[in-house]
């Protein structure tokens, strides 16, 4: 190794920093404009929305005078109504679907029971069916069990999800049999050494299981398309492709809705960061 | 103290039974159930004559195969998932070496990336039916590379890969983090090692990371390929299957099947095609990823 030839490789590597820097910074940035754009574009009127694209300019993408007026505009109509229902149909799909994704984790985890692979086969199975794929036939029993617009018929689909069973239960696998045997000895049922011992001791896998069932319910279409489209219990999506399709449509407020519904799941990935990261990998790799 | 010895005596299969229920019951009824009844239905067809249902065999499985509308929503699925699934995978594959370069930003750049992640479908597609009219902001980045201005979803050659481009803007990102993942398990004295050995960028990227990543690689195809099967929203949006049937992809086309058309039996049978479209094109990924594993 010659002293010209590490410089001129110290050279190239400087390049290479430069250059991978440069092309890592424009790929970010082009992914970034659509939603970026639709933010500004929120802060201002409708009637502006057109008005900055030809020939681009710094306007298209900032503006000087922001308003908050289509946000308060949101407040007040069916889009934002709608927002609220998503709101809640998440909330209660994640509080609920947790309990119940978390007590079958645990059957399956920590008690020894005959029929344990029978039932593995049902949530292996179930979890290659495509929920939207049977979205159709299912709407249909769903008519039939009067469960159409209807809260419960936003939320009960997305309660058992296979995809969070099989990550608590990864998890609770690791969990050490001997602290079953003392939570035994200290008179512990079942019910206890679940509520006392497993639960308390898996907050990072609930977490990464809870936002497993969140963003099923957030990012849905087709189910609240076919099973929840009255006035009262329209969801978020919904409501907003609906507003698309119109003749008259105030795009200020569309993309307020548009920002609205990408902040709170955005809000919550980046709030439960690790945990989405964590959950994200084991699903991948395991 | 009576209570807790008897709760347990009580045997394991009942108390699992008991945790098991809830989770099992929603499951058989909310995914086995309505695939169970999609596969029964499409046995069946309504008959006017004869009032009520009728049980006809395969023969909606028959019509459907006879039909063009559904020949072409067949064509056009298989030639979307031929297409999206390599070029999301490649590009996620190549974002995820990119961002775990030593880089300056690296981490801002790379959330950039991710964060379309975050954007529901639907609202994906009312941000980029904006982007894609006329005189909306895709032309206007067009215009500033002094290209002609361009129809997008007006038009049947360019519409299939509209949906594309929006697809894989939310899409890439997420792929790209199990990636990453994977690429950050690949211990770094292999590369220090084929650096010694002279290797160039391009040949340790093909003979050190992708051999490495093979597993989160294989995860990120079958899942991607599912995922791609089952897109809807946006076709429902945008461009309600067409212009001419250029965007009808099977989800959409079963959609008008049982809702604009009201032809349940059929539709229950594109279901069920469509299922076992997903899990053969699954089983076979898994093969072929087997066998070039024991290699």
């Amino acid at each position: 190794m010659t002293a010209p030839a590490t410089s001129s490789n110290r050279k190239q590597r400087r390049l290479g920093y430069l250059g991978l820097s440069l092309l890592g910074a424009i790929t970010g940035l082009l992914f970034l404009v659509p939603l970026w754009w639709t933010f500004v574009n929120s802060l201002r009127p409708g009637s502006d929305t057109f008005r900055f694209l030809n020939p681009l300019q710094w306007e298209t993408f900032f503006t000087l005078s922001p308003t908050v007026d289509n946000y308060a505009a949101l407040l007040n109509s069916d889009l934002g109504l709608a927002t609220w229902n998503s709101i809640l149909v998440s909330a209660a799909t994640v509080v609920i679907g947790l309990a119940i994704c978390s007590m079958a984790a645990f059957a399956l985890a920590a008690i020894p029971f005959r029929g344990h692979n029978a039932v593995f086969i049902v949530v292996v199975v179930s979890f290659l069916i495509p929920f939207d794929a049977i979205a159709i036939p299912l709407a249909d029993l769903f008519r039939e069990w009067n469960l159409q617009n209807t809260y419960a018929g936003l939320i009960l689909p997305g309660l058992g999800n296979g995809m969070a069973i099989f990550l608590l239960r990864t998890f609770f696998l690791a969990i050490p049999k001997d602290l079953v045997e003392a939570g035994r000895l200290d008179g512990l049922g079942w019910w206890g050494i679940f509520r006392r011992i497993y639960l308390p001791l898996s907050v990072p896998s609930l977490i990464g299981a809870g936002l497993t069932l969140f963003l099923f319910q957030w990012q849905s279409y087709m189910w609240p398309l076919l099973n929840g489209t009255d006035t009262q219990h329209i969801l978020g999506p919904i409501a907003l492709s609906n507003l698309q399709g119109q003749f008259n449509v105030d795009y200020g407020v569309m993309f307020a809705g548009s920002i609205v519904l990408t902040v709170i799941p955005l809000a919550i990935i980046i709030g439960f960061q690790r945990y989405f990261i964590q959950s994200v990998t084991t699903t991948g790799l395991k | 103290m009576r209570p807790a010895r008897r709760r347990r005596r009580a045997s394991p299969a009942v108390i699992a039974a008991a945790f098991l229920a809830p989770a099992l019951v929603s499951l058989l009824v909310l995914r086995i159930a309505p695939a169970a009844v999609a596969l029964w239905e499409s046995f069946f067809r309504e008959s006017l004559l004869r009032g009520g249902s009728v049980f006809v065999g395969f023969e909606n499985y028959a019509d459907l195969f006879g039909n063009a509308d559904f020949n072409n929503a067949l064509l056009v699925t298989l030639v979307f998932s031929a297409v999206i699934n390599p070029l999301q995978i490649a590009v996620s594959f190549l974002l995820a070496v990119l961002y775990t370069r030593r880089a300056a930003g690296s981490k801002i750049w790379r959330s950039l990336v991710v964060l379309p992640i975050a954007v529901p479908p639907a609202v994906s597609a009312v941000v980029w039916s904006v982007v894609y009219r006329p005189d909306g902001l895709g032309n206007s980045f067009l215009a500033l590379l002094g290209l002609p201005s361009q129809p997008f979803l007006s038009s049947p050659q360019q519409s299939l890969a509209s949906i594309m481009v929006l697809l894989s803007w939310i899409g890439v990102g997420y792929w790209m983090l199990f990636l990453i993942a994977g690429i950050n398990d690949v211990p770094g004295e292999l590369y220090e090692a084929a650096s010694l050995d002279g290797a160039s960028a391009w040949r340790k990227l093909r003979s050190v990371t992708f051999p490495l990543v093979r597993r989160p690689l294989a995860f990120v195809l079958v899942a991607d390929t599912v995922s791609n099967f089952l897109v809807f929203a946006p076709v429902q949006i945008l461009t309600k299957g067409g212009p001419s049937g250029s965007t009808n992809l099977l989800m959409y086309d079963i959609y008008t099947r049982a809702y604009t058309l009201g032809d349940l039996g059929k539709a229950q049978a594109e279901v069920i095609i469509l299922v076992l479209l997903t899990l053969v094109v699954v089983a076979v990924q898994f093969r072929l990823l087997r066998s070039s594993d024991s290699e």
